[in-house]
Order: structure tokens, then sequence, then C-alpha cells
């Protein structure tokens, strides 16, 4: 058997691109790492797999926890975690989904060519910069007010359309339509809504962007004509989250497990793992708050969207979606957790088990944790939009601003290996601290306009520095293997054209 | 009394030493704001706010969070941190146990500061202890 170390951690090889902790001590479960082995290098060089191995002790965890192969050390959970934990017996766990709740990426796809934009990349990187508000402090495209807030929060994309920033083709193309049915906005605390009033159509920083892009390839020609996907045809990527309203919510709820759950918080090996237990009052809501957060970020996203229509019919003096056909392709979360139905091993007692414990297995609610990972559920899945439900869901996956991006579909595999989900980035290698070492901002912009004619406009040129292709992993690879596993499908490979940053 | 920003491989830690635990939460605060920020100026009003919290980790982790939420709720980039801790109730640290930072800040607008978001405090790998003479702290920010 090939197996492999890392500070102590010992990785089995069950199959090509699977990689097995074994169960040892408190570990519920084992935990399952999807990379090649070069992949598996550069993850075992930080404490992801720690994290990971942290990950299993949460009560209720089905299947070995897993990490996707762009996977890198975050806080409590890893990056690229993703946790099935059982919705009747187990837990939900906010650190598990991370601060920026429904974090995520939308593609909107454009009728324009490249040469269409050639030429004009700085006009449009400049009215892009002006439009779409980013970085802090440099509020939103609407002013939050109360009635704005609760729209969001209740009722997501359906209160933007309405509200006049969208089109009604919009809901189709979103994951669950746009709208959580579960959200329950009156579990959202006054200071979290205080903080997201002026954030309202926003990118805010570090690694959230706008990039226009170019198809460079097209991999499954089928797919990418489902998807509206040409070559040499111009989208719009939208990267960004639920801002200051998410991220004071997980720390409100991490507060309140604390001090109401602490004999289960006790049990876990790190306290940002902190977990309510399923059944629970505060578990449900959380769970409400958390899917009012994730309405707040698609509407976030949304808003964005619109300044993007709006800006590209301005510089092209065309009507953004009669003339410039500006609709959405698909928008997809990558921090959020779930209630979804999934087949597990079962102990004799119904409840979920591995190894020789397990005796059965069965259909079990499960609370699927995503953090950094993209829900990737294939062709036939009644929860893909009716849009695609032929061709199977699309995934967006953002490269580095120099490396190209890609749009896959949720590959046949996904259910049985990975609950249905694949990457969600490149992958961070290198820390936000030697990035700025290595890297100057002014000279990665230089270095990426006159090089690779691909033009950046940012708040701070620290940000860039933080960002540069070179502090990220090798895209190319992270698809390879999620195509080789069949959790997720190459459909296409997107590149820069211009990129906004806070 | 010191912070250090250390390596974290998507977001940042800082590392802080400090004679006196209020100076510890001083010098976490200023890591906060190094952070965030490589030159604040030397500009902007100074605010107030208090905190309570039932242990010293949990006090240290509500300051650090009401530090972001005053900065997003003001516009403003706190530097030049003052605080004060003090302990009431329960001496065994039973539930009735209290502990209260009484803070002030400087809030530089965020106008004038070409300044990043700190997202949130994190409880992942949180140190807070005595060390021989000295408070010491380890605390991730999410990014």
């Amino acid at each position: 058997m090939t197996t492999r170390e890392f500070d102590g951690i010992r990785l089995e090889k069950v199959r090509e691109h699977v990689w097995e902790i074994p169960r040892e001590g408190d570990m519920n479960v084992p935990a399952r790492v999807l990379a090649s082995e070069s992949l598996l290098e550069e993850i075992g060089e930080d404490d992801s797999l720690q994290q990971l191995k942290n990950a299993t002790h949460l009560p209720g965890m089905a299947e070995p926890a897993l990490c996707m192969p762009d996977g890198h050390q975050g806080y409590g959970f890893p990056v690229g975690g993703v946790g099935a934990i059982d919705a009747r017996t187990g837990c939900i766990s906010p650190g598990a989904v991370g601060y920026d709740i429904n974090c995520g990426v939308r593609m909107v796809r454009t009728n324009l060519t490249y040469d269409d934009v050639r030429g004009r990349e700085s006009e449009l990187v400049d009215a892009l910069f002006e439009a779409v508000p980013s970085g802090l402090g440099g509020g939103g495209v609407i002013g939050g007010d109360a009635d704005a807030i609760e729209g969001a929060l209740e009722r997501g994309v359906e209160w933007a359309v309405e509200a006049g920033y969208g089109i009604e083709s919009d809901l189709a193309r979103c994951e669950d339509e746009g709208r959580r049915p579960d959200a329950r906005p009156e579990y959202v605390s006054q200071k979290a809504m205080d903080r997201g009033r002026n954030q309202m159509g926003s990118l805010g920083s570090g690694n959230h962007f706008l990039e226009v892009q170019r198809v460079t390839d097209v991999f499954r020609e089928g797919v990418a004509e489902e998807y509206g996907l040409r070559e040499d045809g111009i989208v719009v990527l939208i990267h960004c989250g639920s801002r200051g309203l998410g991220h004071q919510t997980c720390n409100d709820y991490l507060r309140r497990i604390e001090k109401e759950h602490g004999d289960l918080l006790a049990d876990l090996p790190d306290k940002e793992l902190a977990a309510a237990p399923a059944g629970s009052e505060l578990a449900e809501e959380y769970y409400g708050a958390m899917g009012a957060c994730i309405n707040f970020a698609w509407v976030n996203r949304q808003l964005i969207t619109h300044q993007a229509r709006e800006t590209f019919g301005e510089v092209f003096d065309a009507d953004p979606i009669d003339d410039l056909g500006m609709e959405l392709l698909y928008d997809v979360a990558h921090n959020i957790a779930k209630k979804e139905t999934h087949e597990v091993g079962v102990d004799a007692d119904g409840r979920p088990a591995v190894g020789d414990e397990a005796v059965d297995r069965t259909e079990r609610e499960l609370y699927v944790h995503r953090k950094g990972a993209t829900r990737a559920f294939p062709a036939g899945h009644d929860d893909v939009p009716e849009v695609y439900r032929d061709a199977g869901q699309p995934v967006i996956i953002p490269g580095s601003m120099g490396a190209g991006s890609y749009v896959l579909r949720g590959g046949d595999e996904s259910m049985s290996v990975s609950f249905g989900s694949t990457a969600h980035g490149a992958g961070r290698l290198m820390s936000r601290t030697q990035a700025k070492q290595e890297f100057w901002g002014g000279d990665v912009q230089d270095d990426l306009e006159a090089g690779q004619q691909i033009y950046v406009k940012a708040q701070s040129g620290a940000t860039i520095a933080e960002e540069a292709p070179g502090v990220y992993k090798d895209i190319d690879e992270v698809i390879r293997v999620s195509d080789d596993l069949g959790i997720g499908d190459k459909v296409a490979r997107t590149f820069p054209v211009c990129n906004i940053k806070g | 009394m010191s912070h250090t920003l250390r390596e974290h491989t998507a977001d940042v830690a800082v590392e802080a030493i400090a004679p006196t635990l209020p100076a510890l939460f001083e010098a976490v605060a200023d890591g906060l704001t190094a952070a965030s920020c490589e030159a604040v100026p030397e500009q902007g009003d100074r605010f107030e706010f208090t905190v309570t919290a039932e242990s010293r980790e949990a006090l240290l982790f509500d300051y650090l969070d009401q530090l972001i939420y005053e900065r997003d709720v003001r516009l403003v980039l706190p530097d030049d941190h003052r605080c004060t801790v003090s302990r009431s109730g329960d001496a065994a640290g039973g539930d009735s146990a209290a502990w209260t930072a009484e803070a002030t800040a400087r809030g530089v607008p965020l106008d004038a500061v070409a300044a990043r978001e700190i997202k949130a405090v994190t409880y992942s790998e949180m140190t807070l202890e005595r060390r021989g003479d000295e408070w010491y702290a380890y605390v991730v920010f999410d990014v």
C-alpha cells in the first residue's frame, strides 16, 4: 500500500487521487483528501491535514470528512473541507461554514467576443472600478435601509429583481433560485444588520474580485452550448460574499454556542469548530440565520451584476440584455451548510457509521458543510435548476488573476465520492505576509498588463501583491483531479481580460 | 509591549507579548490595525466602548469583534488603542463572573487610508496565557 506522512499524519492511498487518514483516537470517522501526489505535497505543507483530522471529531459526521484538491489551512475546518453531518443526531458548525457565509461566484455571459473588447480594456476596467464599490469602507451599490435589508434577508434575489436590479432569468439560473426557503431573518442580530447596511452591493477586499474574461478553451461542446459558452466569448465573473453581515452572524453564533453548549465544545480539539447539537433551538436558529445570510450574499452579487450590466451598456453603447445578452450563467455558493439527503453507512441503531460498525447503507438527511468547496450535482439531480438538469449543474471555479478560471459541470461520481462537491478555486499556497515580501503590487500589475494583456485595478497595491498569480496552486492540476475523479467535468476554460478588486 | 504578524496560509495571525493584560489587549488590537494597513495617518477622533464576557479569552474575542464592528459601522480604522480590563462577581470564576474591557481607540476615516478588510476574529488556535512575568496571545484573523 502506498502511504505518505506529513508531520506525523499518515495517509494511505485508497485509489488514484484518493488518500485516507485512518480513524484513530477520538476521530469519529476517517478523513480523505482528494488530490494528486503533487497537490497532496502542497496540502501537507501547512496545518490543513490536522484541521481535517480535527473536523472528524464533530459528532454525527457521516462517512469520511473530505478535503478537496484545492484545500489549504483555514481556521477550525480547512478551506476545501466538506463535512456531512447527520441532521437528526449530529450537529451544525458555524466554523465549518466559515465567516463569509455564501461567499461564492457567479458568471454572466455576453454576446461580445474578445475582438470587441480588445483596445478598450483600460476604458472598461476604469468604468467597472468606478461603478462597483470595493475595498474597505467603499460603500455599496445601494444604501441599505431597513426595508432593503429585510427584503434581501427574507427573499434574496427575488427581492433584488422586484426592486429593479435584475431580470427574471436571474432567478432560474441561481442555486436555489436565489432564495433560501428556510431563511429566518429574525435570527440575524441587529449588530450584523448594522454591518451590512452600508455594504449592499460591494466586493470587499482580500481575494474577492470582478473579472472580465474570455473563453479560451471549450472541452465539452454540447454542455458549453447549453451553458451559452463559446470560444473567444466574453464573460464576467463576480466573486464575493455576505460581507460584514455574514461575518458577524458567524461570530454571534460561535459565542452563543460557547455559552449554551460548552459540553459539546469541550470535546472538540479546536474551539473554532464550535457546533450546535442537531435538534437544539440554537441549531435551528443558526440554520435560519445562515439561510438569511445566504440570501443577502446573493443580493450582494446581484447588485454588482446590475452595475456590471449598466457599465457594459454605457461602454459599448448598447442595451446590456437585449443587445449584449448579459444573462446570468449560474451562481454557486462555496461557504455554506445545507440539509441534503445522501446515502450513508449506518449502524444497527440507524446512526451514521463507518467501517465494520456500518451494517447497512441508507438515505439520511445531512447538514452538508462546504467550506471553500462547491456543490457539483450531476445531470438529472432534482436540485439542479430545470434549465440545466439535462446538462448538469454548472460549477464555476475561479483561478488567480494570471492563470484563468474554469467552468465545470457536476460529475456523475460526485454523489458517491464527495457528497456532490468539488473544488472552489486554485487554493492558496503562500501566506499573505510572504506574498508581500516576494511581490510588489505595482510590478505585478505592470507584468500582467505587459506580458498577458490583463488590466488590473485595485484600491490597494498590497492586495494585488497578496493575490499575485504566484501565491496560488496550479489550477490546471486542481481541475485535472476533479475531472479524473468524475466529481466535476471540465467544460470550458477562461482567461482574464481585466480585473478589479479591493 | 509588542505584536508580530505571523504566517498563515490564507489568513493572518497576530502574536503579542505585554507586561499586563490590558497592555496585551492593546497589543493584539495594534496587530489587527497593522494587518489592515501599513501606514496609518495621525487623524481621527477617539471613540469608546465597553464589552463584557464570561472569561478572559472570551473578553479578548469580544473586544476584537467589537473593534471590527465599530470599523464597519463608524467607517473608521481603529488605531492607537487604549484598554482597561477588570473582573467582577464570583471570585471562583463561576457563572456570575464577568470580565469587562473599557476601551477607546482613534478612528481614522476609511477614506483617508488604504486599508484592507479583516473579516473577523477567530477562536482558531487562540492562545491567551501568562508566561513568566509577561502575558502572551496568539490570535488568527479571517481575511
